[in-house]
């Protein structure tokens, strides 16, 4: 089953999600990256129905990049979390609604401060030290709140991400094989191996 | 058009054994007294059936025990405790012990575990050792010792309450100082009485009136009770454990 | 389970002598999951008015969006103070806007509202998920330990109190009510509003 993690540390976030694409109990697709990059130092990792997440990831990713075009700059992470918030808000209240789950990581450039939002379907947000969605969470959640450091180095963060992903492949029965792994810095985003 | 409802199927009845008839109960254990406590309000949804209906019930001069759920059961589970306290005074010539009380309403909770006994029950009075106590226990007879205890209609509004004024919760005693663990009967009787006005003026299955049973320990002075307006005593002898009664009006809207 | 519940987390209004305090608990939760320890349920709507918005946590955000955006406009169009009792009939005509698809919260006002004669007096007010209005004089209690809030303000509570009793008075009803349901706690806030000035305390709590 789907899953995925983030956390924050000094100076960075860290975003994983599986690679997984399932239908059903089948396994169509077994290296999907399922982490946008919205803008330069901004992540969103999604997860929900099948067919909605895609549209609805594109949708932001596009309107995101909408934005840094006509203004020259990108939203800042609390803005566009706030937008991507309503986004699904509004869409809770329509006839079709996105079924889609978000973690959005960002580092404000402005302020040089990490900023991680954990973002529902139903239009919740919460602005958190660590975040999960999907069954990890149950393992994950408790991990990190015995683990995570917020002024960590990027190596205790890793340590502190691969004890939520062993942990998810150990006691899970649907775990996932693979993840893909990205932080997002002062320097932008990069892809990380574990 | 005539009813053709029942040419649709076989009409099945149903019928439901139990009824829940409001009404809150309350029991706090001292040192050396115990006070147990109920409305008398009983209820069928918003139909109050009678003003007086007691809850609560002296089962031998060191023990009360206070009924609350579904009423039918209630007093016929009183009367059964009673039955089974008259056969032990029969073969034993002495009044059964507090703990063996609590044991012998889990045991008579338990034997009805699959058509239970719909009752919240609250035991207090006197442990042999002197001390007050209170038992409480869930329909199918699990059950602790405790300080305090409410149960019934308005449970979700008493129990905090209690566990700010009886056990200080969340409350910090002064540098150098700590809290009581038991208070003194006349603190006791401001916050039971306390506890049920606040009830009757927020939840609409309490009310009428309030009976507030006392136990005092063997030799205990009548420190607390003495000059009480209303006081029955309840007791068959005075140098043993006494049981005394208070009545108050509750608000009857 | 009620959508309601969905999140957890209560709010408390009470009022004092010349002073009324409102706070809420900070969890954030989905179903028996517990999501994150600090969101807040009270946000300032003037500098003497705030509003407790205990309930679904989208619709939480979004009606304070909502209610951010009228404010501004009514501060914008008619260049006068916004008086809470004015307020109140604004979040009940918005609410029952949605009277058949409603935001699924109970906010709650605490506020002091001028007087003709310079003054400033208590001004509590609640309303149900489709804004039908309760003007009590004492306390309004709502989110998913409501009853409980209910039994212990109606024992700890007592007319004409002083802003620092009317802080223990609301911090103590709180924190006691929360430590005995599961959907709420995990600390709290608490805002006490004088005339003069606002002041704003975050409480330890049970973390269970």
């Amino acid at each position: 089953m789907e899953c995925s993690f983030a956390l924050t540390g000094k100076d960075y976030v860290l975003v994983a999600a599986d690679t997984t694409s399932a239908r059903s109990i089948i396994k169509m697709k077994v290296d999907e990256d399922k982490i946008k990059t919205l803008s330069p130092h901004l992540l969103m990792a999604y997860s929900g129905e099948p067919g909605d997440t895609v549209q609805f990831a594109e949708y932001i990713e596009r309107n995101i990049r909408l934005y840094h075009i006509r203004n020259l700059y990108p939203l800042r992470p609390q803005s566009a979390a706030s937008w991507i918030r309503r986004a699904l808000a509004e869409s809770l209240r329509s006839r079709q609604s996105y079924t889609v789950n978000l973690l959005v990581g960002g580092f404000d450039t402005a302020d040089k401060t990490p900023h991680l939002y954990w973002i529902d379907y139903l239009g919740t947000m919460a602005t958190v030290p660590f975040a999960a969605h999907g069954y990890g969470s149950y393992f994950a959640s408790s991990l990190l709140d015995r683990y995570h450091n917020p002024d960590g180095t990027l190596e205790e963060g890793l340590d502190a991400l691969r004890r939520a992903i062993d942990e998810t492949a150990k006691r899970l029965v649907v775990s996932p094989g693979k993840y893909t792994v990205k932080v997002v810095d002062k320097d932008g985003v990069r892809v990380i191996d574990l | 058009m005539p009813d053709m409802s029942v040419l649709a199927g076989p009409q099945q009845h149903q019928f439901n054994p139990y009824a829940e008839n409001g009404g809150t109960i309350l029991a706090i254990a001292g040192a050396d007294f115990t006070v147990v406590a109920g409305d008398t309000r009983q209820s069928e949804g918003y139909s109050i059936q009678t003003r007086y209906a007691p809850k609560v019930f002296r089962l031998t001069d060191r023990a009360v025990l206070a009924v609350n759920g579904f009423a039918a059961d209630g007093n016929m589970f009183v009367k059964k405790v009673k039955q089974r306290l008259e056969w032990y005074r029969h073969a034993h010539a002495k009044d059964m012990p507090l703990r063996a009380i609590a044991r012998l309403i889990q045991t008579m909770l338990y034997a009805q575990r699959f058509f239970p006994y719909y009752v919240y029950n609250i035991l207090g009075g006197i442990e042999e050792d002197g001390s007050g106590a209170v038992y409480s226990f869930d329909p199918v007879g699990s059950y602790e010792r405790e300080a305090c205890r409410a149960a019934g209609a308005a449970q979700s509004l008493v129990q905090p309450f209690l566990d700010n004024q009886i056990y200080f919760k969340n409350q910090t005693a002064a540098p150098g100082q700590s809290h009581p663990t038991h208070l003194p009967l006349s603190d006791v009787l401001s916050i039971v009485i306390d506890s049920f006005t606040s009830a009757t003026e927020r939840h609409i299955e309490v009310g009428d009136g309030l009976e507030i049973y006392i136990v005092l320990a063997k030799g205990r002075s009548l420190q607390g009770v003495e000059g009480l307006r209303g006081l029955r005593e309840m007791s068959s002898r005075e140098d043993g454990e006494r049981v005394f009664v208070l009545q108050r009006e509750l608000k009857k809207d | 389970m009620s959508i309601m519940d969905h999140n957890g987390g209560s709010v408390i209004a009470m009022a004092g002598k010349d002073c009324v305090a409102i706070a809420s608990d900070l969890r954030l939760g989905a179903g028996a999951q517990t999501i994150a320890m600090n969101f807040e349920k009270v946000f300032p709507v003037t500098d003497r008015l705030y509003m407790g918005l205990p309930g679904l946590a989208t619709d939480v955000i979004t009606l304070r969006e909502k209610f951010r955006y009228l404010t501004n406009m009514f501060h914008i169009k008619e260049s006068r103070p916004l008086q809470p009792s004015t307020f109140a009939h604004l979040l009940s005509s918005t609410l029952y806007e949605r009277r058949f698809g409603p935001y699924f919260c109970e906010p709650v006002l605490a506020g002091l509202e001028l007087t003709p004669s310079g003054t400033y007096q208590p001004y509590i007010a609640g309303t149900d998920l489709i804004g039908c209005l309760n003007f009590a004089k004492d306390f309004i209690v709502a989110g998913t330990a409501s009853d409980k809030l209910f039994g212990v303000a109606e024992g700890l509570w007592e007319p004409d109190l002083g802003p620092e009793d009317l802080f223990e008075t609301i911090s103590q009803t709180l924190l006691n009510s929360v430590d005995r349901d599961a959907y709420s706690g995990w600390g709290a806030i608490v805002h006490v509003i004088t005339a003069d000035k606002v002041v704003t305390r975050t409480l330890k709590g049970r973390m269970d």
